[in-house]
């Protein structure tokens, strides 16, 4: 069953959603920008370690824009080619503030407990 | 939605597309500009991406109203799959229908009359008050309560809000047409108050009113049928058992009160009462240690509890007790639960059985659709490697059974609409609150659960199975002559398994019911039943004072005889199979009690000729005669004999009923034991002579010859000549009396088989389809087979095997189950053992039986294949 791609998807999207969210709304804090150009900037931002599975950027860039965090137009390219951009509203930058928020005080949490020998201090 | 979709839906589609192709092309650029190949960049970027398909359908998902969109496609699809097979759809929604308006029929009953809270303020406080047959006694059922007792309860009991008794009575209305006799209830004139009912005109009783028959209460049914629903009825005086008697009140219409037993211990005739007077209690009936004769229906205070309610209502007949060495003890039991006693275990065992009967259904369209969609897992291959997701699939599947059911649950409303009807028209009279069952919200909720539950059970094997499937191996195997999993195999048997241990468990219930039916019908009961002509008669009229009572009686009793074709004429105070009437503690006078000594016997009051006329065999010495005159003798059951003296001789001791008012009464003769009650060990019978007591009901019994209808109406003229205001009841026949006992049990009965033998049909449906679909898929191998050589039988031998496996399992797991069962429902069975080797063995041989059938079918066409014809299959 494992090998069976459809389900692989779907378990990343719930895996990754909450994280992934933030990526995307930080990613847009810089200007607007395409799925395709999200995804080179999340990979290359984080020297090449974060791959954004395709399966799970468009259905977060579909579900952000419906929560209203971010929205979208259709622009010409660099490449003068028709693409849709996305940006951040209001209350996606809201929004990214608090995520980042927590981000920040969780993964601090987690390295204190992951740190060697600082437990014991 | 058609415009919705046309301006939002098909634009964010095609912005999807474009959205994802400009991801693909700049994604592809970006590799040339690396120095891939453009083909190859093109081919990678595509990869890279993943299935395009899926990732379209799941952003699709993210706008919302997509799942709806879905869902409509969805359904066209149900529909289709299921319009493709007309047959088959046909028969899984109406059996579905069948199996789903039998359940919420069966659930309306059981809602109506078990589940329903009495129609009475706060009913849940209303409890009967009964005395419990003393340790040692023959009797089973708890006996009625003493009127002094009462009083003392009234007086002093705390526990209770109030107390009221009752006693059933059979009073005739002269004038206004012809006389009729109506089933009365005799009150304590807070007996509507205690249940919290009041009247819609008029007023209720009052207490300087107890202590006189003056005083009336119609039911709004009578008040309509006799007085045209006249409200000026209410002050007037109408005539009642030969005296005036005042309306003051009539009650709401609709307003159904229990009637006979379902008040627990009741004296009385058993119909609904449509009338009520003050009670009046005679100085005889002031004996704390007499007779047990009135019902009794206490309302509780609020927030007291029943045990310590029995505990005080016990500690207060303590000096009785004392004082005259009677033995009693109280019990409180639940009005509603009392009402619907005789009715909980029958209710509750057909409920069962059309549960597994639905069950039996399910399990059988599941199948069904597991062989139809072993048909579809090439498609279903194909579709997920488009891109379907699993879940989809499986939703797919379920929707075809919610289709299914939906449309059988709807139909099956309609059947048990009309399955009520039918069933409120055929059920016997003692089914109690006929009248409240109906549809209500509770049943449709019901009803949308089974259907629920039905396509659960119907689509989730078939969905489960699907969705499980490998898209390469069902494309790969796609040929029909692969041999299918040997999982799958097993799963549709596994179910024929269960459908077989279902319908054994409900073959094994019925028959044991049947069996219980039959020794009711045979058993021994104490009398002869064949040309015994009964008539009963009230002598609930002034004008009939004891004298005259005892003259009219002799009188009749000799022009009774004098009817051509009758044999012999006797009158009894209460036929047997009509319940236990004066029931007293019988002593021997002569002796003081032995420790743990108790014996309650049943009085009966006879004229001398009552045992011949009845049949009932002379054991030892004689029977009453006419020349005793008013000699203090008695006659008494061989059970009573052995009791009060074992192994000595009978005749010349003497016996008396407890109390000390109780005349000591000489033992002349033994007589067979005669039931009380056709399903009960037979009570200690105590015999005196009429004149003795003179009760003021009496039934006469005629030994006849002739025809019961001609006798019959010779009773009714000598009857109305001889006293043209009596209102005369229709006569039974002892035979018909011994129908009625057997009317509620036979009534379940037949309901238990007719669902056990639908079980059986819908089982061996299941084993046909099963087997048929098999055979079908192994058409080529078959046709190998037989090109080869192998015999028909060989063949027949194969198929029948392999179908008969998972039948034998059920069999074996189904009687099992009804060693679990049929423990269960032991209540209801009568001298027929839960694991009845006999019952069991029918079993054993008629399902395999009919299952052998279904195989057969599908067996023998497998011999006729043809092989070139089969081999060409593909």
């Amino acid at each position: 069953m494992g090998t069976s791609k459809p389900e692989r998807y779907q378990n990343r999207i719930e895996l990754l959603q909450g994280t992934l969210d933030m990526l995307i709304l930080q990613t847009l804090r810089w200007g607007t920008q395409h799925g395709y150009g999200i995804s080179q900037a999340i990979r290359s931002g984080s020297g090449e370690v974060l791959q954004v599975e395709t399966g799970s950027l468009y259905p977060a860039l579909h579900r952000l824009e419906k929560q209203g965090w971010v929205k979208s137009e259709w622009k010409q390219s660099e490449n003068n080619q028709r693409a849709k951009y996305y940006s951040l509203t209001a209350a996606g930058r809201k929004h990214l503030t608090t995520a980042q928020a927590r981000w920040n005080q969780m993964s601090a949490a987690i390295a204190g407990l992951m740190a060697p020998g600082k437990s014991e201090a | 939605m058609g415009i919705w979709k046309r301006f939002f839906g098909r634009r964010r589609d095609e912005d999807l597309d474009e959205e994802i192709g400009g991801h693909l092309r700049m994604a592809a650029r970006e590799r040339i500009e690396r120095g891939e190949d453009p083909r190859q960049a093109d081919r990678n970027a595509r990869r890279q991406f993943g299935n395009e398909l899926l990732i379209r359908e799941v952003t699709r998902d993210m706008w919302g109203w997509a799942a709806l969109d879905r869902l409509a496609q969805d359904l066209r699809y149900a529909f289709r799959q299921i319009a493709r097979s007309p047959g088959f759809a046909t028969v899984a929604v109406l059996t579905l229908a069948l199996g789903l308006g039998a359940t919420t029929a069966m659930f309306s009953i059981v809602n109506g009359v078990l589940l329903q809270p009495l129609k009475f303020r706060d009913s849940s406080r209303l409890f009967v008050v009964e005395n419990v047959p003393p340790a040692g006694s023959t009797l089973t059922r708890h006996l009625p309560v003493n009127a002094r007792h009462f009083h003392e309860w009234r007086t002093h009991c705390r526990s209770c809000e109030e107390v009221s008794l009752f006693q059933g009575a059979d009073l005739t209305l002269v004038g206004a047409g012809e006389p009729v006799r109506l089933p009365a209830l005799q009150v304590s004139f807070n007996f509507f108050r205690t249940l919290g009912v009041q009247p819609a005109i008029g007023r209720d009783f009052v207490v300087e009113e107890e202590g006189n028959f003056d005083k009336v209460i119609l039911t709004d049914a009578l008040w309509h049928s006799r007085f045209a629903g006249d409200r000026s009825i209410v002050g007037r005086t109408i005539q009642i058992a030969g005296e005036a008697h005042t309306v003051v009140g009539i009650m709401p219409p609709g307003l159904h009160l229990p009637s006979g037993e379902q008040w627990g211990a009741f004296v009385g005739p058993p119909a609904e009462p449509l009338i009520f007077r003050p009670l009046m209690f005679a100085p005889v009936r002031q004996d704390p240690s007499g007779s047990l004769n009135y019902s009794s229906v206490i309302r509780l205070r609020p927030g007291v509890r029943p045990e310590p309610a029995t505990a005080e209502l016990n500690a207060l007949l303590a000096d009785f007790v004392r004082q005259y060495q009677i033995e009693t003890r109280i019990a409180l039991t639940p009005l509603q639960r009392q009402v619907t006693r005789s009715e909980r275990g029958p209710l509750l065992l057909l409920l069962g059985v059309v549960g597994a009967v639905l069950l039996i259904v399910c399990v059988n369209v599941g199948n069904l659709m597991l062989v139809r969609t072993a048909s579809r897992y090439r498609e279903a291959g194909v579709r997920m490697a488009l891109g379907a997701s699993r879940a989809r699939l499986f939703g797919l599947v379920l929707l075809e059974a919610l289709m299914l059911s939906a449309i059988g649950g709807v139909a099956g409303l309609g059947l048990a609409h009309a399955g009520l009807k039918l069933f409120l028209a055929e059920a016997p009279v003692a089914v109690p609150r006929l009248e409240e069952i109906g549809m209500d919200w509770r049943v449709l909720a019901f009803a949308a659960l089974a259907t629920a539950f039905s396509t659960i059970l119907c689509g989730l094997f078939p969905a489960w199975r699907l969705a499980r499937i490998e898209p390469q191996e069902s494309l790969k195997a796609g040929s029909v002559t692969a041999t299918e999993g040997g999982r799958k195999l097993r799963l549709r048997e596994v179910l024929v398994s269960l459908e077989v241990a279902l319908s054994t468990v409900l073959l094994i219930v019925s028959g044991l019911l049947i069996l219980s039916f039959v020794r009711l019908m045979h058993v021994d009961k104490g009398f002869e039943v064949a040309q015994v002509i009964t008539q009963d008669v009230s002598f609930l009229n002034p004008k009939y004072a004891r004298g005259v009572r005892r003259g009219f009686l002799e009188e009749m009793v000799a022009k009774l005889a004098r009817i051509p074709g009758v044999q012999a004429v006797g009158a009894v105070s209460q036929l047997p199979l009509q319940g236990d009437e004066w029931v007293s503690g019988l002593r021997d006078p002569d002796r003081p009690l032995r420790p743990g000594e108790s014996a309650t016997a049943n009085f009966r009051f006879v004229t001398p000729d009552y045992r011949r006329a009845m049949g009932i065999p002379l054991k030892q010495g004689r029977f009453l005669e006419d020349s005793d005159q008013n000699r203090p003798i008695a006659v008494v059951s061989q059970r009573a004999a052995r009791s009060l003296w074992p192994n000595q001789n009978p005749i010349g001791k003497h016996v008396r009923g407890a109390g000390p008012s109780k005349p000591s009464l000489e033992v002349v003769g033994v007589v067979g034991e005669v039931r009380g009650r056709l399903e009960q060990d037979p009570p200690m019978m105590v015999y005196e002579h009429f004149w003795r007591m003179q009760p003021i009901a009496m039934s006469f019994v005629l030994r006849t010859q002739a025809g019961p209808a001609p006798v019959a109406a010779a009773v009714r003229s000598l009857l109305s000549s001889a006293d043209p205001e009596m209102a005369i009841s229709r006569s039974r026949t002892m035979e018909q009396i011994v129908e009625e006992s057997l009317a509620s049990r036979k009534f379940e009965t037949y309901l238990a088989v007719a669902f056990a033998a639908a079980a059986l049909v819908l089982a061996s449906l299941g084993i046909y389809g099963v087997i048929s679909f098999a055979v079908a898929r192994r058409t080529p191998e078959m046709g190998i087979r037989i090109a080869l050589g192998a015999p028909g039988s060989q063949l027949m031998a194969m198929v029948v095997r392999q179908g008969m496996a998972p039948v034998v399992l059920g069999l074996a797991a189904g009687l099992a189950g009804a060693v679990v069962v049929s423990r269960l429902i032991r209540s209801q069975l009568y001298e027929v053992a839960p694991n009845d080797p006999l019952t069991m063995a029918c079993v054993s041989i008629l399902l395999p039986g009919v299952a052998l059938c279904a195989c057969w079918i599908p067996a023998r066409r497998a011999t006729r294949i043809d092989p070139l014809k089969a081999l060409r299959f593909e």
